[in-house]
């Protein structure tokens, strides 16, 4: 029994746009990776996850990077942290593919690139190669004959079969416009544009194809491609009829959702319900998984999130976070949590140093640095 | 809301010209800036400064065009300090950054001349509430000597407030790291050479200070741009972190006479406290929207770092540095904002950007708070400027200027609000 009173509950948020708990995200080898999928590299132990419990983050879909126009399938987890990977990912999961768009799969920041596509143009040359490919494999399968297996062949069909969905990372209008014009030409529409920074210069035609947006809420100035990027952005596209989230590409941002939705209060005007949306049931209506998770409602999974304020409130804190019905993050159990790492830390350290004394082997310091994925985020 | 109105909308916002009748602004919550609040205030200003802050029960005469301001907040303008506006445009354009000089030793390299006061980006910070900065080279050892601009200004010398307020170190880091990209061990380990590393920077200041003593027939830049440093005139900014790095960085400027110091980022800060308070060292906290650096730091450890330091006796305040430092200035009073409610009491989050950041870049002479005879440089917000909803502004004055909240994205905004409707 827990009392909920002078607090605030909603449903968990959903990350539409997400890099953590993964131990790898751009497989940069090749322009299309569709034979790849996050689902291989989940990484339950990411103390991310925990973190972004915090924030009231419930759900995420884990995207590929945007190393190349197609890029790997997704997985759409929840962060039952403590759990293995397997236990994470969703069942039945909604089949998802990144693909991308822009500076980061022209390899823009290069000096010594050359690989298809180094230009905007050649973006759209891969997209209808592909995909025509993709339809020829698909009608030799469906006729019988003997063929090949092609594992990327298979992702692809099943975009163009409607039983996967494309994220795309995507940036200045005409770019957006060409893959939805690609899209129709094999009967497909797009999904969702993420980040989607200039889908309020195509907004119109953004509701027209059928196609979300989940955005940034304010972040621009850092590429030349987001130089007309506005905060109004999310704002636009709603008014304009597109279903609108707001997600955060980075682990820091995922922690506070909440409080990047309440910009497109600010920016825009949007109410304050509205805001609330982006947040959850909309980015849950784009990964369709809006029957079990986005809102509280009898017969969906009890993902909730009690909170101290107001959550769109920068003084909001989230005091609990609930995935189908267990805490998987408490505010007051945090404390006992931190107080136990502080005990064991000073027992380590003793045991050390008694080994010290007792003339045992000493090694230097050592500290490990956490990679933190981004879309560009390269291995090589 | 939804504003359709079309403001005065011109290529570039066109700054302000000079306050030409007085103002006061009756009714408004007013946050001095100093950790007190009048409630249902009067403030008046003329000719650039405050002539009266207090209640509107007051009786005294308005003044000039008066502002109903009922249900509103009136803050100081929030200083941004540590920052980098103007230097860059865009990020990933090389050709646009000026904000990184080549070389390790570079005091007298000097950020006012290369800010860029018509920036786009130094535009969006206004209708936010940000409407002062420290501008500061980065890079290197010592990255340069930085400046503080009021952010309304047609070129650099319109918009200095203080130039060439202080000098920034960056201090090493006892800890290196391998280049996991060239197959190395990607782990932090001691850095060997740290030691090594400390010492050149104390021969470069000895050498300076030994240069100044006396009459030199010729001229070294470096060495003459720290003179400011060891006369207490000019700041020195130390970017330090780690408890041994901020006590060898800051032992070895005591030793050298330099007295006058600020402690940039500070991570670990609380360990050291005892050492910053016996010296009156202020810190300037990175940002709290930032991860923890440990997994097994609390969740929190960024946003409660605020509370820890001022209860300590500590000078807070905020600096800018880190991912996309320059567009996101505009979320200053969020920060704060994030610092309030983590333990913070909030006009004492208020006080982080406004008479702490002044004081620590000692302009607090002229602005920082809503005082008779300091600087109009204030602003009206619908709500709690602190928080997203809140933070909407009506209208922002700096030194009695009142200045466009118009923007390169506020003019798309309307240009393509107004597309869909007209369609």
């Amino acid at each position: 029994m827990i009392d909920g009173t002078g607090k605030h509950l909603t449903a968990g948020i959903v990350d539409e746009h997400s890099h953590i708990a993964a131990s790898a995200i751009n497989e940069g080898g090749h322009n299309s990776t569709a034979e790849v999928t996050i689902e291989d590299v989940v990484d339950p132990t990411d103390i991310n996850i925990y973190r972004n419990l915090s924030g009231g983050t419930t759900s995420i879909q884990i995207l590929h990077g945007s190393a190349n126009p197609i890029g790997g399938r997704s997985a759409i987890i929840k962060l039952k942290w403590g759990e293995n990977a397997e236990n994470l990912i969703y069942e039945n999961s909604p089949k998802f593919i990144k693909f991308a768009l822009g500076e980061n799969v022209k390899q823009s920041r290069s000096n010594t690139s050359y690989r298809f596509p180094q230009t905007r143009m050649g973006v759209e040359q891969v997209f209808t190669d592909y995909f025509q490919r993709a339809k020829e494999y698909d009608l030799i399968k469906k006729s019988g004959q003997p063929y090949r297996k092609d594992l990327e062949m298979e992702t692809l069909a099943e975009i163009l079969n409607k039983e996967r969905y494309i994220s795309c990372h995507s940036y200045v209008q005409s770019e957006i416009n060409m893959l939805m014009k690609v899209a129709e030409k094999f009967n497909f529409n797009v999904n969702t544009f993420t980040h989607i920074l200039e889908g309020y210069k195509v907004a119109d035609k953004m509701k027209e194809h059928g196609v979300g947006g989940s955005t940034f809420s304010d972040w621009w100035a850092y590429k030349y491609e987001v130089i007309d990027a506005i905060p109004y952005n999310a704002a636009i596209m709603h008014n304009a009829g597109v279903t609108v989230a707001i997600n955060s590409d980075d682990r820091e941002m995922s922690r506070r959702l909440n409080q990047e939705a309440a910009k497109t209060v600010k920016y825009g005007g949007m109410s304050e319900l509205e805001a609330w949306k982006m947040v959850t049931i909309n980015p849950a209506k784009l990964l369709h998984i809006d029957n079990r998770v986005g809102s509280i409602k009898v017969g969906k999974d009890a993902d909730v999130v009690l909170w101290s304020d107001h959550p769109l409130s920068i003084y909001a804190k989230a005091e609990k976070t609930i995935i189908e019905g267990k805490i998987y993050f408490d505010i007051k159990d945090d404390e006992r949590k931190r107080a136990a790492i502080k005990l064991e830390k000073a027992k380590l350290i003793n045991l050390m140093l008694k080994e010290k004394m007792g003339g045992g082997k000493t090694q230097l310091p050592k500290k490990r640095i956490d990679r933190n994925f981004h879309c560009d985020t390269k291995e090589i | 809301m939804f504003l359709l109105t079309i403001v005065n909308i011109t290529a570039q916002q066109t700054p302000a010209s000079k306050q030409a009748e007085p103002i006061s602004i009756e009714g408004a919550t007013a946050h001095l800036g100093n950790g007190e609040v009048i409630e249902n205030s009067l403030v008046m200003f003329r000719e650039g400064e405050i002539i009266f802050v207090g209640s509107s029960k007051t009786k005294i005469a308005r003044i000039g065009r008066i502002i109903k301001a009922n249900g509103k907040h009136i803050y100081p303008g929030f200083i941004a300090a540590n920052s980098t506006l103007g230097l860059v445009e865009v990020d990933a354009v090389k050709a646009s950054s000026d904000v990184r000089e080549t070389g390790i030793m570079n005091p007298h390299i000097r950020s006012i001349i290369a800010y860029n006061a018509e920036s786009k980006v130094v535009e969006s910070m206004r209708p936010n509430g940000v409407l002062m900065a420290q501008i500061t080279p980065r890079g290197g050892t010592i990255s340069g000597t930085s400046s503080v601009v009021q952010l309304d200004a047609w070129n650099w010398e319109d918009a200095s407030l203080k130039n060439d307020d202080a000098i920034h170190m960056n201090w090493p880091s006892s800890f290196t790291s391998g280049r996991w990209w060239l197959g190395e061990d990607p782990a932090l380990k001691p850095d060997k050479n740290y030691i090594n590393k400390t010492q050149k920077i104390v021969s470069f200041f000895r050498d300076a200070k030994n240069y100044l003593k006396e009459p030199n027939s010729i001229k070294n830049l470096p060495f003459s741009s720290t003179k400011g440093l060891f006369l207490g005139s000019q700041k020195l900014f130390i970017h330090a972190s780690g408890q041994r790095e901020i006590t060898d960085a800051v032992t070895m400027a005591k030793d050298l006479g330099i007295n006058n110091i600020v402690l940039v980022n500070g991570h670990e800060a609380e360990k050291v406290s005892s050492l910053l308070v016996k010296h009156n060292i202020p810190v300037l906290l990175e940002r709290p929207h930032r991860n923890p650096e440990s997994e097994d730091h609390a969740y929190d450890y960024t946003y409660t770092i605020a509370k820890t330091l001022t209860d300590l006796g500590i000078l807070v305040g905020i600096g800018m540095e880190g991912q996309m430092e320059r567009m996101n200035t505009r979320n200053l009073p969020f920060y704060a904002g994030t610092f309030a409610a983590h333990g913070l009491e909030r006009e004492n989050a208020v006080k982080l950007i406004t008479n702490n950041a002044a004081k620590i870049l000692g302009i607090d002479d002229t602005v920082g708070t809503l005082e008779v005879g300091k600087d109009a440089t204030l602003f009206i917000s619908e709500g709690d400027a602190l928080d997203m909803r809140g933070n909407i502004l009506t209208e922002a004055f700096i030194q009695g200027r009142k200045i466009s909240l118009e923007s390169h994205q506020t003019k798309l905004w309307k240009r393509y609000s107004n597309k869909y409707k007209t369609e």
